[in-house]
């Protein structure tokens, strides 16, 4: 389903603010980034600019505020190719968000942060300071305008970074991937402020349900080139090209179906429910690793922990959920023993000393949020063996369970490709090897599908699943959770909260609205959009029944007449997520739309009357 | 080891902050002057990375890696070493304010000879990268103690033996150095070689 | 005099002073333990939506109030005139003034006792190898005890070992008044006022931000060895895995040099930070600046005319 000449969804009168025609762009190592894109953006558009990793959009954003030089083709903003003066002028409009906030934030407080831009602008010092301040407010940061930026907390960061640009009052503003690594109460607040803006707003994200929320007009990029410009609505109502793209998310939805919303029509090709995860729990093994009253204090003094009490069976899987700084990481490491604490802590039962808890690494493995933090060797296969040699396996033992390993992870063959060429799902799939290999009892899964296109998230899913050790999970994602575990522990400064099965727990959240995880906004979007997708324009070869004249050779007629036209319609029906299938059948029905052109087709086919094809 | 307060003759300090304040000067200039805040913010991995103990028999040694800087920066690693020690002392009195120069001597001329040695013998095998990449290492801080050695032998004769003893405490970190810079212009060989191909700053 | 002087001294005496120095040495390091932890169990959060060069919020003192360029020309000159002195004395003289300049500027004592733990090590090498290598020349007094007659302490080279430590310690005691009395942007600035260019000075603010950026991600890193079982031996392997992650952090702070530099770009960086004025100067700046000129001038005429050296 491609249809390349469409026109953009939003109708826009005047010039446009972008206007990029045929624009190529070649990386130095002769990687072509970008293949002939034409798009034009209007002023108040909301475009998510979406695809797969790799797909060039993030080469494209670097043209739109010049930090990439055009190679071949156009790009005119506001009427003037962004080169020169104009460019320069045209940075002081564009606001760009990048992934990481320690990036953007390179002066040495929040203050300097703001100013920078706002100097730029040409203002004055002097007069800069109620901005400064009404930005930082608008963040809700307005207390920490003189702090240094490495005291924040992720998420401050990232809209200490926003408040950099708002402060700019900009026109246009670009964001690439602004969701990663925030927890959903930070998310919350990043879109009420993206709300919020009026002007321009280009969002590079993988997170449908969030370009959902914000944006109206949909470009999908694969291999350097425009596939799609299309409304939101229409893409995600259509799974088969979001599947095409390594975007279907509706994996996610399939499982919110099945929680509270009412019941759907039938149709078969939805996927099974999940099993009964309620019962799991009550079936007990041994006890894995335990800690009883366990406490922990920074040398800060921040107190981590304050007397936890936690049970972990074999064959168990457990969620840890709670709002960042809740203290989850702490209890992660004191499970693994890189943190020593006060209290209890045993392994089968035996109770660990300090010394011991060192040596827990041999029994637990665990893979961190950013692969980055645990790949350091040259080659996929060093990587990978670098666990099991510092187990004093021997050679050939090693190099089995390296192949192993990389098997289990979909990167067979990958032993000589360098980790860090790799891209962000791969690495992660790496990092993951790095641990099995060295085949520990329990894993701990620290947001595993952070940053992942939605279809490494669903294959890094299927691995997962199929790996039989203990689990132990640390996620903001509601789906995740319910998909992995069957036990919940919901973690509040320092205390556990809460400790009981994980459908008990998604159960809770609608009730208390706890706001943990990343429901609210998001599950009220995911509903619209499964309603979306029941009903929505298919483009494929179907039949019409027609009355309109038409002409044989000479002779012009009307009468209904029935032929195949390949245009979209609006269906309501049900499919399946992952299937370009449909339950419904091309139906044979009277349209009254007009078909261009048509008429002047010459037409063939049998007419009753007289029993012969005219030419 | 960085050299503290008091303890070169007022001329030695006076002389060789002079003297640093000029290389840097020239550094400045050897410098794309857009990439001076990419050598800042590269200073500041160098900064971290010699807070890195890495251990030796009962005790552990810190890296000094003027080699490394050389090797990646080229004419920039003298400022980037100037800034460097200048937040060392600024920060954990690693090094005196009145010795800066004298420290910054110390480690920025082995720094750009080791990047001068690097950029001139690295050839195109892996192989090379790292032999000359190890030389560079060990040579770096040979050379360092041997800079150290003769500043602390301004102070006449009753310093030969404490000069002795700093010369002697570099040796097996001269061979920790060389090896682990030969692994790291391994690693980046095969991992990033443009970092080695070109030096962050050199005027293009 | 034209011979040395000798004496000899039962040997308990030198291992009660090799003793008496090491209890310093563990109640320094005791004391600033416990402080540190007695400021984070007092500890508030402060108020960061006041200006650090609000005099009010980082504390206030005469070293507080006093003109940043001044308050850098005075103790830097005050620094280099108390590295000219040549003897233990007048090195005393000058720590005393430290110590005063900490105690003016209300500041807690931990931080500089810190600063003086840094730099232990080094000056402790000039205290145990002075005395021993020190040439003897005509005059000087030589010190054995009995039990080690083979080793002779000359007290010249004791002196001189001691004048290092206490010019050390007198400057590094300076630091903290010079420094910590204003925020680093705001002393950078100073420096630039004072001549240093302005490139160099964001270059020093841009470091400082990142070192926090690049000490977190080496961190990481270091837990993810260690939760697959990397220990630190003196090996081989050990100094191979460390190669690979000098290169890691070399290769992740050049990508985020890029970065970096993209997003100054973006919010329209054209080679300029900008630099906010925070000066006034008052007739107590002068007389500040000159009060601790004349101290150190004062400092060097009593060492080089009184004590003759």
């Amino acid at each position: 389903m491609h249809d390349l000449q469409r026109l953009p969804p939003i109708d826009f009168s005047g010039p446009a603010q972008f206007e990029v025609r045929d624009l190529h762009f070649s990386y130095p190592n002769g990687q072509a980034a970008l293949r002939g894109i034409d798009l034009s953006i209007a002023a108040g558009d909301r475009i998510a600019l979406v695809g797969q990793n790799g797909s060039g959009k993030s080469t494209l954003i670097r043209h739109l505020n010049g930090l990439l030089p055009v190679q071949q083709g156009e790009l005119i903003y506001q009427g003037e190719p962004l080169v020169g003066e104009h460019l320069r002028r045209a940075r002081l409009e564009i606001g760009v968000l990048f992934q990481d906030p320690d990036d953007q934030l390179f002066c040495s407080t929040l203050y300097d942060d703001v100013c920078f831009g706002l100097v730029n602008q040409g203002m004055a010092l002097e007069t800069v300071e109620p901005l400064v301040r009404q930005a930082l407010a608008s963040v809700g940061l307005e207390g920490l305008i003189y702090k240094p930026s490495h005291h924040l907390s992720y998420g401050q960061k990232k809209r200490a970074a926003l408040a950099c640009l708002l402060a700019m009052r900009p026109q246009v503003l670009i964001l690439d991937e602004p969701t990663a690594n925030l927890d959903p109460g930070q998310e919350k607040i990043l879109v009420e402020l993206l709300r919020q803006y009026s002007g321009t707003l280009i969002c590079i994200t993988h997170d449908l349900l969030f370009a959902f929320e914000l944006c109206q007009r949909a470009v999908v990029l694969d291999h350097g080139q425009i596939h799609h410009d299309y409304t939101m609505a229409e893409l995600v109502a259509h799974p088969p090209s979001m599947r095409e793209h390594g975007l279907d998310f509706s994996f996610r939805l399939a499982g919110l179906a099945n929680q509270d919303l009412p019941p759907l029509q039938a149709c078969t090709l939805l996927p099974e429910p999940p099993a009964d995860t309620g019962t799991a729990s009550h079936s007990k093994g041994t006890a894995v690793l335990a800690l009883g009253n366990y406490r922990f204090s920074y040398p800060d003094g921040t107190q981590a922990l304050q007397g936890v009490d936690f049970v972990l069976h074999a064959g168990e899987s457990v969620a840890i959920v709670g709002e960042n700084g809740a203290g989850k990481t702490t209890l992660l490491s004191c499970l693994m023993g890189i943190q020593s604490g006060t209290g209890e802590h045993s392994l089968e039962g035996a109770n660990l000393s300090r010394k011991q808890r060192q040596l827990l690494w041999r029994k637990v493995g665990m893979v961190f949020q950013d692969p980055a933090d645990q790949l350091f060797c040259a080659s996929c296969a060093e990587e990978v063996a670098f666990g099991p040699r510092q187990l004093g396996l021997p050679a050939e033992e090693v190099e089995r369970r390296v192949d192993q390993a990389l098997q289990r992870v979909r990167l067979s063959g990958y032993h000589h490709r360098v980790p860090l060429h790799l891209s962000g799902g791969e690495r992660k799939r790496l990092a993951i090897a790095t641990v099995l290999s060295m085949q520990p009892e329990l894993l701990i899964l620290d947001e595993p599908t952070a940053g992942l296109d939605p279809q490494g998230e669903e294959l890094l899913l299927e691995i997962l699943k199929e790996l039989p050790q203990t689990r132990i999970l640390v996620s903001h994602d509601p789906f995740l959770v319910a998909e992995l575990t069957q036990r919940t522990l919901v973690m509040h400064r320092g205390r556990v909260l809460e400790d009981y099965s994980t459908a008990d727990f998604l159960a809770d959240q609608s009730q208390k609205s706890l706001n943990l995880l990343a429901l609210g906004y998001r599950q009220q979007r995911s509903r619209e959009i499964l309603e979306l997708q029941h009903q929505h324009q298919h483009s494929h070869a179907h039949y019409h029944l027609h009355d309109h004249p038409h002409r044989h050779g000479e002779l012009v007629h009307s009468h209904p007449h029935e032929h195949q036209h390949d245009h979209p319609h609006a269906y309501t029906h049900t499919h399946g997520a992952d299937s370009s299938e449909h339950c419904h059948p091309p139906e044979v029905g009277y349209h009254e739309h007009s078909h261009p052109g048509h008429e002047e087709e010459e037409h063939r086919h049998v007419h009753p009357e007289d029993e012969s094809s005219d030419g | 080891m960085h050299i503290s307060d008091g303890v070169l003759p007022i001329s030695v300090a006076l002389g060789s902050g002079v003297a640093s304040l000029a290389i840097a000067a020239w550094s400045v200039k050897q410098t794309a002057n857009e990439d001076l805040p990419k050598v800042a913010v590269v200073t500041a991995s160098f900064f971290v990375s010699s807070l890195i103990h890495v251990p030796l028999g009962p005790t552990s040694v810190h890296l000094l890696i003027p080699g490394l800087v050389g090797v990646l920066l080229g004419p920039a690693a003298f400022l980037a070493i100037l800034l460097g020690l200048l937040l060392q002392s600024l920060l954990f009195q690693f090094g005196g304010l009145t010795a800066l120069g004298a420290n910054a001597l110390m480690m920025g001329i082995p720094a750009l000879l080791c990047g001068l040695l690097f950029k001139r013998l690295r050839g195109d095998t892996q192989k090379q990268h790292v032999l000359v990449g190890g030389l560079a290492g060990g040579g770096g801080t040979l050379l360092a103690a041997a800079l150290l050695a003769l500043l602390l032998a301004s102070g006449g004769e009753d310093f030969f033996g404490v000069m002795k003893l700093a010369l002697l405490a570099h040796l097996p970190v001269f061979v920790v150095e060389g090896l682990v810079s030969a692994f790291t212009v391994s690693f980046l060989f095969r991992v990033k070689p443009e970092l080695l191909a070109q030096q962050l700053g050199a005027a293009s | 005099m034209s011979e040395t002087q000798a004496m000899q001294l039962p040997l308990i005496y030198l291992l009660l002073a090799v003793f008496l120095c090491g209890t310093l040495w563990w109640l320094a390091l005791w004391t600033l333990k416990t402080a540190s932890h007695r400021h984070q169990e007092g500890q508030q959060e402060r108020d960061w939506s006041v200006p650090l060069i609000d005099s009010a919020a980082g504390g206030d003192s005469l070293f507080h109030r006093w003109d940043v360029r001044f308050k850098l020309v005075a103790l830097l000159g005050f620094a280099f005139l108390v590295v000219a002195t040549r003897s233990p004395w007048s090195a005393l003289l000058a720590m005393l003034l430290g110590l005063l300049a900490v105690r003016l500027a209300r500041l807690p004592f931990a931080r500089s006792l810190r600063r003086l733990l840094a730099m232990s090590g080094f000056l402790a090498m000039f205290l145990l190898i002075m005395p021993l290598t020190a040439v003897p020349h005509p005059g000087d007094f030589l010190l054995t005890f009995s039990g080690i007659d083979f080793l002779r302490f000359n007290l010249r080279g004791l002196s001189l070992a001691l004048a290092i430590v206490g010019k050390a310690c007198a400057v590094a005691l300076l630091m903290e008044p010079l420094l910590a009395t204003a925020s680093l942007p705001r002393t950078v600035e100073g420096l630039t006022r004072l001549g240093v260019p302005e490139k160099v000075g964001q270059m020093i603010l841009l470091a400082h931000r990142y070192i926090f950026v690049f000490l977190e991600e080496a961190r990481r890193m270091a837990t993810g060895m260690q939760v697959r079982g990397f220990q630190r031996r003196t090996s081989m392997q050990t100094l191979r895995v460390m190669g690979n992650y000098l290169g890691m952090l070399f290769v992740r702070s050049f990508e985020r040099t890029h970065r970096v530099y993209d997003a100054m770009q973006a919010r329209g960086y054209q080679g300029r930070f900008p630099a906010p004025a925070y000066f006034s100067v008052g007739k107590s700046d002068w007389l500040h600046t000159a009060c601790w000129l004349l101290l150190g001038l004062l400092l060097l005429c009593f060492d080089r005319f009184w004590l003759g050296n």
